[in-house]
């Protein structure tokens, strides 16, 4: 198993925690993934380096540096990402029970180890 | 945006919106164009509409000489501008998408948003009028019927 | 798309020489698709270069993407065409106050009244621009100063003022300085935009104390159209919060209504949780604010 394999199983072992994936941030596309429940993995990579992408935008001219954690919270759930680098984003989808802590922090280790 | 049949109109619109495409060419796989949006010379439209249908085949053939199943898509990501040639089965026989993008969309975000205008042009497609084989006399004439009333000329 | 987006399309289709191309950019507009509503307006206005109407609405939707610039060229075409083009006159009232230059927001907006005696909404636009025009008790006292100079003098950097009436209508009637009051960061910190990135009160200063409000609020709206899109897309119902940790602070938007977003910043000694009760305590202030002004 990868390290990105390994770093994607932690993060999808947290509470509520439905699935994690590895995203090609200027492409939309899945790298790897690991164990994603009910949620068509292509739209999460997609819809998450394209908001990724407009984020970086809006928060250079806000004069905020580059994002280092976003986080998307719907009705039922939330929507992580923590780019790795200029290239990867580490995505994560959750129910509303997910431990958001803990996941962020999961996060973060993972894209610290893949960047 | 034009379109020859009105009903591929609502779920093109879709598709730019949400995809954010910069051209897109529309054609079945003997090249008849069936929808543009963002090309200014019906000279261009030929071009790529004869290139698209013909890298197709070529990829077809290629694909079946090698014993693999039919490529779905081909993509080709430049520096400025990201281009996706991709078949799709319609009630209407099979047809062919060519698409260009921007760094504004992203090839996930074409290939996602394509996946739902393919389902809804098959939901959409009204049912099949008979027509006479396609032959190789017939192509020109085709393109040429097609490039009128894409381009009002 | 809805029937009238469908309708109009179709339409359009089979004629691409009529004049629905107002009408589908319009509606177009109106739901927020600015990009669809462009490329139908400058189309149409190719076909139509001595339409005042058609060089309004592009000027229109222009301003709603953020083109200042564009948008004024637009709405002075339709008032070379038709001298008393009530949308232009309107748009351009609203593009010199958001300059600051009061005067000229005045004469506009009193232009576009005349062809609109009944817009409420117009009327408490003037009504606000005549009292940010107004000198303040002591210049008064002091006398002698032209009106028109009283007003350059007390109009604002054009960069700080925000807007009190959109470009459809101005029932603006609550101060501005009311939005956000008492609460940490209101004049450098929180931001309300409405659906199409314009900014409705509230400011967004950088570590240099430059107002970047007007450019980071280009940004917003197609901000808030794509977290709308992914949580939709992606099962996760009505999205709620985006919450952004940067280097260099934090940021979380939320939509206090349906139509506008609100953006609170801090830096990044405010955690992103605090940052989430912050921005819900203005969220309800901003509701509040709109509940009266509108």
């Amino acid at each position: 198993m990868s390290g990105a394999d390994h770093a994607l199983r932690r993060v999808s072992a947290v509470r509520g925690v439905r699935g994690a994936m590895l995203v090609s941030a200027p492409d939309g596309l899945v790298i790897s993934e690991s164990s994603m429940e009910d949620v068509d993995g292509r739209a999460i990579a997609a819809l998450a380096a394209s908001l990724a992408g407009r984020l970086r935008r809006a928060a250079a001219s806000a004069g905020l540096g580059r994002p280092t954690v976003i986080q998307l919270r719907g009705e039922t759930g939330t929507l992580l990402a923590v780019p790795a680098g200029d290239e990867l984003l580490v995505v994560a989808v959750g129910d509303r029970e997910t431990n958001l802590g803990l996941a962020r922090l999961e996060l973060l280790e993972a894209a610290r180890g893949i960047a | 945006m034009r379109v020859l049949e009105s009903w591929v109109s609502g779920p093109l619109s879709r598709f730019l919106d949400e995809s954010a495409a910069r051209l897109v060419l529309l054609m079945t796989s003997s090249g008849q164009v069936v929808a543009q949006h963002g090309f200014t010379r019906s000279v261009d439209v030929m071009s790529a509409a004869a290139l698209g249908a013909g890298i197709m085949a070529s990829t077809g053939e290629l694909a079946h000489l090698m014993g693999s199943p039919r490529f779905g898509a081909l993509v080709h990501q430049g520096t400025e501008q990201g281009l996706m040639l991709s078949g799709f089965e319609t009630p209407r026989g099979r047809w062919i998408g060519l698409v260009a993008f921007g760094p504004e969309s992203s090839v996930g975000i074409v290939q996602l948003f394509f996946q739902q205008f393919t389902d809804e042009i098959a939901a959409a497609a009204p049912p099949e009028e008979p027509r006479g084989p396609v032959l190789a006399e017939n192509f020109e004439h085709e393109l040429n019927a097609s490039l009128r009333a894409l381009f009002g000329r | 798309m809805n029937d009238d987006v469908r309708a109009l399309t179709s339409e359009l289709a089979r004629d691409p020489g009529s004049l629905v191309f107002l009408d589908l950019a319009e509606v177009l507009r109106r739901r927020g698709q600015l990009d669809a509503a462009l490329t139908v307006a400058a189309s149409g206005l190719a076909r139509y270069p001595a339409l005042a109407d058609a060089h309004a609405l592009h000027a229109r939707i222009l301003a709603e993407r953020g083109d200042g610039d564009g948008a004024f060229d637009g709405w002075m075409n339709a008032l070379q065409l038709e001298p008393a083009h009530q949308a232009a006159h309107r748009g351009l009232g609203f593009l010199y106050y958001r300059a600051g230059d009061l005067a000229r927001a005045l004469r506009h907006l009193e232009f576009a009244a005349q062809a609109a005696p009944e817009d409420a909404g117009l009327r408490a636009a003037i009504e606000r621009v005549r009292v940010a025009a107004a000198p303040a008790p002591a210049e008064a006292l002091a006398g002698g100063t032209a009106a028109g100079e009283v007003v350059a003098e007390a109009a604002p950097a054009p960069t700080s003022r925000a807007i009190p009436f959109a470009i459809d209508s101005g029932s603006g009637t609550s101060s501005e300085s009311e939005l956000f009051a008492g609460l940490d960061g209101a004049r450098d910190g929180l931001l309300l935009l409405d659906q199409h990135g314009l900014r409705l009160g509230g400011a967004l200063r950088n570590e240099d104390g430059a107002d970047v409000s007007d450019a980071v609020a280009a940004h917003l709206a197609g901000v808030s159209r794509e977290a709308a899109r992914a949580a939709r897309l992606l099962g996760l119902g009505e999205w709620q919060s985006l919450g952004v940790e940067c280097e260099d602070g934090n940021a979380h938007l939320v939509a206090p209504t349906a139509e506008t977003v609100l953006l609170t910043v801090r830096d990044v000694s405010v955690p992103a949780g605090r940052l989430g009760l912050v921005a819900e305590r203005a969220a309800q202030a901003a509701r509040r604010w709109l509940e009266r002004v509108a």
